[in-house]
């Protein structure tokens, strides 16, 4: 029996051994672990302004209410109190409550962004809700609104990949998702600090060990001028699209805009599930960020870009002519041009000032695909172009290599056709479209669109001859400024601009039907590219109207607004402005619909139908090979 | 004085020295002074009952055991219409202000009983009658505190048994039986005594995961505890576990992860050393008593003591299943140190009276 008793306690007396003096580090970390708690101290974001000081993205003090678990008597009551409030509807309500109280001790954030009568009832009945508290937060505010949403991009709970990478990130912080917020996480982000508290087995706060403060995020400063996004968004006046402008010296982005926008303040704390949903299964996609995200073929406004790759690799020369009779026949095929009549005889200046289709058919025949493809790569197409917001496409630039590795099949001699005038598979975002512009007006260098000074890098030349640029410039100036310009109804404006029209195809094109007789997703994609002043561009406007119809008339006065306003007198306050031809105000054309309402279709005439007729009407839709009996068409991608 | 055995004094004082500054940290953490002075009078107490039961002749308390047995049953019995319902158990009585504890006190006269009883079977090994008449006279007291219920106390018979049943010479063929009768008797239990928490606790100790947060969380916390303290502790009134009461029911049964986590591997081992001390003198007691009254008595109190040490120590420490058995003297409560104090006293007077010859 002795024996037993020994043995048991040599037993006991090993165990002792090895909690205390083997295990004993483990064990002293554990119950470290017990007794001290981390109460994360939430860093401010830091603030973004535009190149003249405005206010971009801010804070501004919100309301989150807490909940502490242990302190609820009464769930039920409690749920249907919050209910009552407003605060979510009773399932989502009920949802919270139990997901806070199976943290048990430590409070959790129930709502944010309390509105000011929540605030007053939950302080009202203080008394009976010992559990709810209001904690004062802050939250992500854009004074410009909608405009600057997809700019700023999206806040989000960090991710358990970025939680590994980054070790100044907390579990369930804020951080940018998209847009700037993203691309400048480290800077806008700060650190967040800590509380260090000594805790009872209760989880009750015995006493404040160690504070680490946390750290603010930096302010940063943006190219954007906040004055031409508004002109921007007033000139769209709803219409789905995006407007990208530049300095096309450094590749400074000075407007950014993606229509429709999304309702920033929805991310700025915690999003609900619910208004999740309604934004991603919006048809429009007010989620996309299309000005880099968007593909579109780029139709006509390719002309200049290929007119300049030709003259560099001897397909034309200056002297070059065309005569144009509206219609060629090319591998046995007809190509209309988009005039119908024909322009005559063209050399190059000319067929970019009138966009003369046929001059370009016969330039792309005699290039051949594999050179309007390295013309187009010249321009930076087909690659993203750096801007600092990541999630941008790529684009595609078709060639031979192409066709075989995607669709299977050697590239089709007729599509080069098509792609001699921006259709077909070629497609760009309009971030691309911009910096290939920036390219032909600046000298001949690709620069990389950024949005913070100094983020651009060098600028990658092209190689380029500047006297090719100079007699492109010139055919783009003769658009505006010629007898024969497509964009020939901003000749009069107090600014001298220049630039390129496109209308990029959607759909096939019906005989005899005006564009704006066309429901809605069937009309032609509006595309201009404009620049000022023409000497020393400082400013390029891209804008593309999806389904905007005509480019003279929807897009080019969009972009005119915004150079307009770049360039233009200037108004001091108690002058009244010169008055300007209200380009953008043509009576003489239908209003363009809401995106979502139901136009008339091809078979319907507008009221004003017989009216408006344009009647210098510089709509020109692209070309496109006429059908063939026995091979289907392509259809020219719609985005 | 001088025919005591100082050893056993000398652990009794090193132990009640341990509990007292024990005690006197979780009454801190529990915000309850009043428990460490009360210990220390329940000690003091015990120590002088201690030394007053050692100058009396054991044979004579042997003699009116089967009185004391008696009364013990009929207080026992008593309870069930007289106790209040404490913490699910009818196991108290209020004398005055203070509570008592019946059952620590059965047991010891129990043990009384059975040393008496053994000296009938003196001359042979026990025989089947013998083996029944023990089994009857530990059995029905346990099972009167296990109707009260409490199970740990109850357990604490059944060293009693094993040891009358060893001390008195039993052949390997009825340890069988006694063996095989047991599990049946456990079986038996399980399936229709235990109360659903009570199966829980033991499923708890046999997988941990089970349930993290009611047994599996005291032992962990308990085990934490412990380890801790790491070589030198973390000092008295330091340990973070018991202050901040992670520790669960700290002033009875988890008493020793106190000390562990406070004093660490230098105090525990201490306090181990002297409970071995105390242990193995109440055995040389045993070896040395006269007669078999004497020698059984003191095998029986020396192994009931030490299962209560090892499982209670076992249990703190993650190496047993959560049972309720508190560590005698350290663990707070008047009636167990008094029991413990009467027993001890006993055990001297055995061996002040091993050479009497009267």
């Amino acid at each position: 029996m002795l024996a037993i008793v020994a043995v048991g306690l040599v037993v006991v007396l090993l165990r002792l051994w090895v909690l205390q003096v083997v295990q004993g580090p483990r064990w002293r970390s554990a119950a470290e672990n017990n007794r001290l708690r981390r109460i994360p101290l939430e860093a401010p974001r830091g603030m973004v302004k535009d190149v003249h000081g405005e206010v971009i993205l801010d804070n501004r003090p919100a309301y989150q209410l807490l909940l502490f678990p242990e302190e609820m008597s009464d769930s039920v009551r409690t749920a249907a109190f919050l209910t009552r409030i407003g605060i979510a509807p009773a399932d989502e309500v009920r949802a919270r409550l139990e997901k806070a109280g199976r943290t048990s001790h430590l409070p959790s954030v129930i709502a944010d962004n309390l509105a000011w009568s929540q605030v007053a009832s939950i302080a009202a009945h203080r008394a009976e809700f010992h559990e709810l508290e209001i904690h004062p937060a802050t939250r992500r505010s854009l004074p410009p609104g909608a405009t600057v949403a997809h700019l700023v991009g999206q806040l989000g709970e960090v991710s358990p990949e970025q939680l590994v990478e980054n070790p100044n990130l907390r579990p369930g912080q804020l951080v940018g998702r998209s847009g700037l917020e993203r691309a400048y996480q480290e800077v806008l982000g700060g650190i967040p600090g800590n509380l260090v508290v000594v805790v009872d087995a209760l989880g009750k706060q015995v006493s404040a060990l160690d504070e680490e403060p946390p750290v603010a995020g930096r302010p940063l400063g943006v190219t954007i001028d906040l004055a031409l996004q508004r002109e921007a968004v007033e000139g769209m006046a709803g219409q789905v699209g995006a407007v990208v402008a530049l300095d096309p010296r450094d590749g400074a982005v000075r407007v950014l805009l993606s229509q429709p926008a999304f309702d920033p303040d929805l991310f700025a704390g915690h999003l609900e599930p619910a208004r999740w949903q309604e934004l991603t299964s919006d048809p429009l996609d007010p989620l996309h960020n299309r000005a880099m995200q968007a593909l579109y073929p780029p139709g006509s406004t390719i002309k200049p870009l290929f007119a300049a790759g030709a003259l560099r690799d001897g397909v034309r020369t200056l002297s070059d002519t065309v005569y144009c009779t509206g219609a060629v026949t090319i591998y046995g095929h007809p190509y209309r041009c988009w005039m119908a009549g024909g322009h005559g005889r063209m050399a190059l200046e000319q067929a970019i000032e009138a966009s003369c289709d046929t001059y370009f058919y016969y330039t792309a025949r005699d290039a051949g695909i594999d050179r309007l493809a390295s013309w187009a790569r010249t321009f930076g197409f087909g690659t993203p172009t750096g801007i600092e917001l990541g999630g941008e496409n790529s684009g595609l630039v078709p060639d031979d290599a192409w066709s075989r590795r995607v669709r299977g099949q050697p590239w089709y001699g007729g599509e080069t056709i098509s792609v001699g005038i921006g259709q077909g598979p070629i497609l760009v975002t309009p971030i691309q479209l911009a910096v290939a512009y920036a390219a032909l007006v600046n000298g001949g260098d690709l620069v990389q669109p950024h949005l913070v000074p100094g983020r651009g890098g060098a600028p990658r030349p092209t190689g380029l001859p500047a006297e090719a640029l100079a007699h492109v410039r010139r055919g783009m100036e003769m658009v505006v400024a010629g007898d024969r310009g497509t964009a020939r109804r901003l000749g009069n404006l107090p600014v001298r601009l220049a630039g390129k029209t496109g209308t990029s195809q959607v759909m096939r094109k019906k005989e005899g039907v005006k564009w704006y007789e066309l429901p809605w997703e069937q009309r032609h994609h509006a595309l201009f590219v404009g620049y000022a002043p023409l000497d020393k561009p400082e400013l390029l406007v891209c804008v593309v109207v999806e389904h905007g119809g005509d480019a003279a008339s929807v897009a080019a006065p969009i972009a005119a607004r915004i150079l307009l306003r770049a360039f233009g007198p200037q108004v001091k306050p108690g002058e009244v402005a010169a008055a300007v031809p209200p380009i953008w105000q043509n009576t003489s054309l239908p209003p363009p619909p809401a995106p979502k309402g139901q136009t008339s279709g091809p078979g319907d005439t507008l009221p004003s139908a017989a009216a408006v007729e344009p009647a210098r009407s510089s709509s020109h839709a692209a070309a496109r090979p006429v059908a063939q009996p026995g091979r289907p068409m392509q259809e020219p991608p719609t985005q | 004085m001088r025919r005591l055995d100082p050893w056993l004094l000398l652990s009794v004082l090193a132990i009640s020295a341990c509990a007292y500054l024990a005690q006197g940290s979780t009454a801190r953490a529990l915000a309850a002074p009043g428990f460490a002075h009360r210990q220390l009078v329940w000690l003091a107490v015990g120590v002088t009952l201690l030394l007053l039961v050692s100058f009396a002749d054991y044979r004579v308390l042997a003699r009116f055991s089967p009185l004391l047995y008696v009364v013990s049953i009929a207080v026992l019995l008593a309870l069930f219409a007289i106790a209040p319902l404490r913490g699910g158990t009818r196991a108290w009585i209020a004398i005055g202000s203070y509570t008592v504890q019946p059952s620590e006190f059965a047991r010891v006269v129990t043990i009384l009983g059975v040393a008496a009883l053994a000296e009938e079977y003196r001359q042979s090994r026990l025989n089947f009658a013998a083996v029944w008449r023990i089994t009857a006279v530990v059995a029905a007291p346990a099972l009167l505190v296990l109707l009260q219920p409490d199970l740990g106390m109850a357990l604490t018979f059944v060293p009693v048994l094993l040891a009358a049943l060893w001390l008195g010479g039993l052949r390997w063929r009825a340890w069988i039986a006694v063996v095989l009768g047991g599990a049946v008797f456990v079986a038996a239990a399980w399936m229709w005594f235990l109360k659903p928490y009570q199966r829980e606790r033991v499923l708890t100790f046999a997988d941990p995961q089970r349930a993290p947060y009611s047994s599996g969380y005291q032992q962990r916390q308990s085990k934490i505890a412990v380890g801790s303290g790491e070589i030198t502790g973390k000092g008295l009134h330091s340990g973070t576990q018991s202050q901040l009461r992670f520790l669960p029911a700290q002033y009875t049964d988890f008493i020793f992860a106190v000390w562990a986590e406070e004093t660490g591997f230098v105090g525990a081992a201490f306090l181990l050393a002297a409970y071995a001390l105390l242990v193995v003198r109440i055995f040389v007691v045993a070896l040395a008593a006269r007669d078999r009254v004497g020698a059984v008595f003191a095998g029986c109190a020396g192994f009931v003591m030490s299962t209560a040490i090892l499982i209670n120590m076992g249990m703190v420490t993650g190496i047993a299943p959560t049972t309720g058995i508190t560590l005698p003297l350290l663990s707070y409560g008047g009636s167990s140190v008094l029991a413990t104090c009467i027993t001890l006293g006993i055990v001297q007077s055995i061996w002040r009276l091993r050479f009497a010859n009267v």
